[in-house]
């Protein structure tokens, strides 16, 4: 699973393509694990290339950002497609997750 | 390379058969760096029932390499014993240059390769080496497979718990009549449905799927499936329920999964419809003539993922002959092998080109349709349905 990554500041940006789904969650998992230092003092999740998720992969979102919370590490996600966003509205996580336009608006939002 | 300081990664055990007393003294001799690295360590046999001995005294033999005129019990009778006593062993023969039959014989019976005489050592110390990775090979292969039959044992129990949850008869009265069915995936689990008989004469319907698959989404589909029978029995209200049920699954939850719930509550007499959605997909009302729509989502987050969250909920009237349709996300995202998904579109023309006629009909409509369209291509979710249809007075 290709997690492609950037750091802005003390901000880890990763980029994730294609679909996360029943077939590669726990894949997507531990290729997330890995990307994120200890000293991150943020994370976003750019979604730009990211076609398609299913709760499989929601459940993997969720699970990182209950960690992050508990590593007082700030969490968001940015550059939803429409589809995916309607996954992230229906499941109501957009209640509970960060989510923004842009990667420059979701990392002004977790650098503060 | 220093051979001589250098701690082996592996070390492996070599037992050579030959009657040739030479032989020893002279692998002892051409071998000692690999001896004495640590990475061979031979045993030396002098005919095959020697050998056999050996075998059965000492079970960390690896390979054997074994010559194939010897009295007592030759090479190629031996390749046959072998497995016998362990079928891990592999062999190397060692024949006559051109001896094409014995070598043809001792390949069908099971030899790994053969070297020639005379015995030219590096190419023994080649053979010797692609049979110990192929041995290390095989190893790994069989401790995944062994993995995953476990994993499927594991899907199988888990599969067997969540067709033990499902209601198979369903209430019904003058005025409506419910059906519901589930077509699981393989290798996922996670919906589940129930149909709850409440006071008063109403009917509490539930479609609900699982983040995880194995048996501990099993376990939390049990669980989410009893607390919400509890709540529901208890109280009044789709929101009110969902709340309970969230913060109860919240509780104690470290694997952090969660659970979709639709929750309705509908009295057949008024034709009344009260219901609050956790992050479930909308369910569809079509009416007698075929139109349908989406009945608007509350906008409740999934229940299991933080406490103390509220629901809100709708409510609507099902006219005479209106159907309601639950879902799970395993029909709107069935996907064939173009890559297109189902959608919501296909399920409202099931309506459009055939009116729902009951709910048993609509839902194998749906159902069979799901399949139709997914055709070939592997179903990845379960497909779940419960339909609720108000009937004319």
């Amino acid at each position: 699973m290709d997690i492609s990554t950037e750091r802005d500041g003390g901000t880890l940006i990763a980029k994730t393509g294609g679909r996360v789904d029943g077939t590669n969650a726990s894949e997507f998992q531990d290729a997330l694990k890995n990307v994120i230092n200890p000293d991150d003092q943020a994370v976003v999740l750019n979604f730009e290339d990211l076609s398609y998720i299913s709760s499989a992969g929601l459940r993997v979102i969720l699970l990182t950002a209950k960690d992050m919370r508990t590593a007082n590490v700030k969490f968001a996600v940015c550059s939803l497609s429409q589809s995916v966003r309607d996954v992230f509205t229906i499941s109501g996580f957009d209640q509970i997750i960060d989510i923004h336009d842009s990667q420059q608006a979701a990392v002004s939002a977790v650098s503060n | 390379m220093t051979a001589s300081q250098e701690v082996p990664e592996v070390s492996y055990k070599i037992l050579v058969v030959d009657d040739e007393p030479d032989l020893e003294p002279l692998i002892l001799q051409r071998m000692r760096r690999n001896i004495r690295s640590g990475r061979y360590a031979f045993v030396f046999a002098h005919n095959g029932v020697e050998a056999l001995e050996v075998l059965h005294r000492d079970s960390d033999i690896d390979m054997v390499v074994s010559d194939i005129n010897m009295p007592q019990m030759d090479g190629l009778t031996l390749l046959e014993q072998i497995p016998k006593v362990d079928p891990n062993i592999r062999s190397v023969i060692v024949s006559a240059y051109g001896d094409m039959r014995n070598i043809r014989t001792a390949m069908n019976r099971g030899a790994f390769d053969f070297v020639t005489k005379p015995l030219d050592f590096e190419d023994l110390q080649i053979t010797i080496e692609r049979t110990l990775t192929h041995m290390a090979e095989w190893k790994e292969a069989l401790q995944s497979r062994d993995k995953l039959v476990a994993l499927q044992n594991e899907l199988d129990v888990a599969s067997k718990m969540q067709q033990a949850i499902l209601p198979t008869s369903f209430p019904s009265g003058e005025s409506f009549e419910v059906f519901g069915n589930m077509a699981p995936a393989r290798n996922v689990g996670g919906d589940f449905f129930d149909v709850i008989n409440l006071e008063n004469g109403r009917l509490g319907l539930a479609v609900a799927d699982v983040s995880d698959k194995g048996v501990p989404a099993a376990l939390f589909m049990m669980s989410s499936r009893t607390l919400l029978k509890g709540a529901a029995i208890g109280m009044g209200t789709p929101g009110g329920v969902l709340s309970e049920v969230n913060d109860l699954l919240t509780e104690d939850n470290e694997t952090i999964m969660f659970v979709t719930l639709l929750y309705a509550v509908y009295d057949p007499e008024s034709g009344a419809l009260e219901y609050a959605n956790g992050g479930h997909t909308n369910p569809l009302l079509v009416h007698a003539d075929g139109s349908s729509e989406e009945l608007p989502l509350t906008g409740g987050v999934a229940l299991g993922v933080m406490p103390g969250l509220e629901y809100r909920q709708s409510d609507f009237s099902l006219a005479t002959g209106d159907t309601l349709v639950l879902y799970t996300d395993g029909v709107s995202e069935a996907m064939n092998s173009e890559g297109e998904e189902f959608g919501v579109e296909r399920l409202r023309q099931i309506f459009v080109d055939q009116p729902p006629t009951s709910a048993k009909t609509a839902n194998e409509a749906i159902l069979e349709a799901v399949a139709n369209f997914a055709g070939d291509f592997a179903q990845s979710d379960d497909v779940t349905c419960l339909v609720l249809r108000r009937m004319g007075g």
